[in-house]
């Protein structure tokens, strides 16, 4: 009998038994606090046991979740929301309108990195006139609020449970309760942490599944073991080397991803530094930019996980998105040309000039390729590997670097993910900012604009007008609009991959697959 | 002077020699893990933020202070028994270590346990049987598994015993889908136990079967054991009275050297198999810069060693009589 076959039969004999999803999880997520952190280890988990006021639909749209409706007033400075009034926190408080006014000025507003970043002056004041309506005072008219206002963004937390005890590290983190559709029961650090159905969700009938249980797997290779040996049941990303061999196994799905707690629409994008030779000059940035064979670096290096970008802003987000700006297709004789004519002409040994790549040790691959291809224009580079802290302290922080390499996750609106990288206010020093350095006043503010306005035709234009001229300036080179690839096994169904709350639709499949 | 005098007198010796070995490995982690390039910061407080917010965290959680001031107020505070605050699972860090040592004992010994007895179980047959192919298997054996990085042997292991013949977990040290308790409890650990302790106990039974080779060898080759075959004993009560002990020292020796590095040091075998070990929460903390967690761990490690080396030299003196605790 195969292995599948054993962890087949092994579930055919658990099915009277509470139903048990286990995840694998990559690292510890420490204190269970949503409203004071990013992190991508915190997310995934507290992701199921809160909620945020709006939840968002398939393709990004805002949709009810805590706030069953809103309004938009005073042409977009002010939001109403109305929430439900049947809601109640896992220890059995009723959730109010002062819990959300709690998170966002004691929490989110002082502790959440990306949210303070962007409500900070904004968002001057909320209400609640009533403990089931809120309402959000903006300093001027913002469009993407409502995409800012999911779990991810913003989970609500509970005011009775946190007033007057530490947000980062007090009692409440270690024992979360939230209104979510699963409940904290139990949390060893380095091994597992245990999450069981709230009966009581608000909404009817879910979650499908009795408890959740996180499996702390920090190496990739063990995780996906787990997998393929019915260990575990969800692992929240594919190793390239191992997609084909699970897409041919019969127990296993392999699904694309784009979104989700650790970032969603995400693009792997190379960052000059634009502030010093040679990617100072336009000339050596195009003729950089056609010598990069991006369909090559797709396939070979990121497993075909997603589609070769063509600007700063990804497909996935087709609202905002247009293809239709100046391209850079492959082609080393135009690079070499463009070269020759900004004086940097081949040398003895057919040598233009050389770069150092300061990249991750998980990018050891995307080095070499890029040196190969470089090497072809005349471009030495030498590759600079550092852990994952460390380079990203060189190129956000210290600023001294060539070329270096990050993910930067749109979000799901470009206001929230976009525009932090090419804003002339946000050069940083500090991690995912403008690292290139790259300042544009009328960039910056047609930024401004598009956030300013509600009117998603009216952005859309604004944004079309960005990526033409980013495009045209290139002040970085964006490689991959990443579609991430996730695995189940095939005895569950129902993960909703594009939200940080995937396992709330979760459900053990109908025995009629081929299970 | 009596025995008990003199041992209690070696302790403290032994003691009063780990103070500033101690000392000097916290000094060292500590400088090292500042000066090493990362800012933990970025990971406690997210991405995205602005200067501000950053400097306001950085105050919260004492970064803002000079090094020299940060190093004195952490020596104070683990004088006082206070190990700090851990970063990236915001919990006391001796908590922290104190869950963790638990599960780490338990496959530090058990590698420990498996890799000395299976390293000079081999060697004695080697002896024993006196078979030059055996002997020619082990020696070659135990080159290929000193030489194997334990990450890679490892996930050879998870690939043929869990993957393909389905016959032991993958990962963690018990079952994630079924609550388990008492005896099914513990055969599900021991299941959970074997791989990454055969993992852990290979490259110790390479040098053990190595070690013992030569010195029982050697031991043969001695005048005593010579004069015992010439009164006439059997071959197997001469190696098994005469033979075996003595060649028990340097393996000894060798093993209490290996322990504290098996027992405190086995991370990268702990973040393969997912064990939540000591070894996970130093790799972790140091890619995530968490500086208390990682200098205390580094103080934890270096007390076993100091200890484990005081254990193997008091092993050795009970067992060479010639050798006298001092």
């Amino acid at each position: 009998m195969s292995a599948a076959a054993c962890a087949d039969a092994r579930r055919d004999q658990e099915e009277a038994a509470p139903t048990t999803l286990v995840v694998s999880q990559g690292g510890d997520p420490g204190a269970l606090n949503p409203a004071v952190t990013t992190s991508g280890n915190t997310h995934p988990v507290t992701d199921q046991i809160f909620n945020g006021l709006v939840g968002l639909d398939e393709q990004l749209n805002p949709i009810p979740e805590l706030a069953e409706r809103w309004d938009v007033e005073n042409d977009g400075a002010t939001y109403r929301f109305h929430l439900r009034g049947d809601v109640r926190w896992h220890d059995g408080e009723p959730f109010t309108s002062a819990d959300v006014k709690f998170t966002f000025d004691e929490a989110l507003l002082k502790y959440h990195s990306r949210t303070r970043a962007a409500l900070e002056g904004l968002l001057t004041r909320v209400e609640t006139p009533d403990a089931h309506t809120v309402v959000m005072h903006l300093a001027r008219p913002y469009g993407p609020l409502l995409q800012r206002l999911d779990v991810v963004e913003a989970s609500i937390i509970p005011k009775h449970q946190y007033a007057g005890h530490d947000l980062l590290s007090g009692e409440p983190t270690r024992r979360p309760i939230g209104t979510g559709p699963f409940r904290f029961v139990s949390y060893t650090p380095g091994d597992r942490l245990t999450l069981e159905r709230n009966p009581d969700y608000f909404r009817q009938g879910l979650p499908g599944v009795d408890r959740l249980v996180f499996r702390i797997l920090p190496n990739p290779v063990t995780a996906v073991a787990a997998l393929e040996n019915g260990e575990v049941d969800y692992i929240g990303s594919v190793p390239g080397p191992d997609v084909a061999r699970l897409r041919a196994s019969p127990a296993i799905a392999v699904v694309p991803s784009t979104g989700g707690s650790g970032g969603s629409v995400c693009q792997d994008v190379l960052i000059p530094n634009v502030t010093r030779p040679p990617f100072d000059r336009l000339p050596v940035r195009r003729a950089f930019a056609h010598a990069l064979d991006r369909r090559f670096i797709v396939e070979r290096v990121y497993f075909n996980q997603g589609r070769p970008a063509t600007g700063p802003i990804s497909h996935l987000l087709a609202w905002a998105y247009t293809p239709d700006v100046r391209q850079y297709p492959h082609d080393v004789s135009e690079a070499g040309r463009l070269l020759d004519q900004a004086g940097l002409p081949l040398g003895a040994g057919g040598e233009r000039f050389g770069i150092t790549f300061t990249h991750a040790s998980n990018h050891q691959r995307l080095g070499q390729v890029l040196r190969e291809q470089l090497k072809a224009v005349g471009i030495r580079l030498e590759l600079e590997v550092l852990d994952f802290n460390a380079q990203v302290e060189k190129v956000f922080v210290k600023k001294s670097f060539d070329l270096g390499l990050a993910s930067f996750c749109n979000g799901a609106d470009p206001d929230i993910g976009v525009r932090r990288v090419y804003v002339s206010s946000n050069i940083g020093p500090f991690p995912f900012s403008n690292g290139a350095g790259y300042r544009n006043p009328r960039i910056d503010a047609l930024f401004e604009e598009a956030a300013s306005v509600v009117n998603r035709d009216e952005r859309r234009e604004r944004y079309v007008a960005i990526q033409r001229l980013l495009a045209e300036e290139s002040p970085y080179f964006w490689l991959i609009d990443s579609e991430g690839l996730r695995a189940h096994r095939r005895a569950f169904t129902g993960f909703r991959l594009w939200t940080g709350a995937f396992a709330e639709t979760v459900r053990r499949a109908p025995p009629t697959t081929d299970e | 002077m009596t025995r008990e005098v003199t041992v209690t007198r070696w302790a403290l010796g032994r003691l009063l020699v780990a103070l500033p070995v101690v000392l000097g490995v916290t000094t060292l982690t500590f400088v090292l893990i500042h000066v090493a390039p990362g800012d933990p910061i970025y990971l406690l407080a997210g991405d995205g933020g602005s200067p501000a917010y950053y400097a306001e965290m950085r105050a919260k959680y004492g970064l803002d202070r000079p090094l020299v001031e940060q190093f004195v107020r952490y020596v104070h505070a683990v004088a006082t028994g206070d190990l700090g605050y851990s970063f990236m699972f915001q919990s006391p860090v001796l908590r922290l270590l104190l869950d963790h040592a638990a599960a780490s004992l338990l496959l530090g010994f058990a590698a420990l346990v498996l890799g000395s007895a299976v390293g000079f179980g081999a060697a004695v047959l080697c002896v024993v049987t006196q078979s030059r192919g055996l002997d020619a298997l082990v020696r070659g054996a135990a080159t290929v598994a000193y030489a194997a990085p334990v990450f890679w042997t490892g996930q050879i292991f998870i690939l043929i015993a869990a993957v393909k013949l389905g016959w032991l977990p993958v990962g963690g040290m018990s079952s994630a889908r079924e609550t388990l308790v008492g005896v099914e409890w513990m055969v599900d650990v021991a299941r959970h136990l074997l791989l990454p302790a055969v993992t852990l106990a290979l490259p110790l039974a390479a040098v053990v079967a190595r070690v013992s080779l030569a010195s029982l060898i050697e031991g043969l080759r001695e005048t005593h054991v010579r004069a015992t075959y010439a009164r006439g004993l059997s071959r197997a009560r001469v190696i098994g009275r005469h033979v075996i002990p003595n060649a028990l020292v340097p393996v000894t020796a060798l093993v209490g050297q290996h322990a504290a590095d098996i027992v405190a040091g086995a991370a990268l075998t702990e973040a393969l198999f997912g064990w939540p070990g000591v070894g996970y929460l130093v790799l972790h903390g140091s890619l995530h810069r968490d500086y208390p967690l990682v200098t205390a761990a580094f103080i934890l490690i270096s007390t076993s060693v100091v200890m484990f080396n005081a254990l193997s030299d008091a092993a050795i003196a009970w067992l060479d009589p010639r050798i006298r605790l001092r």
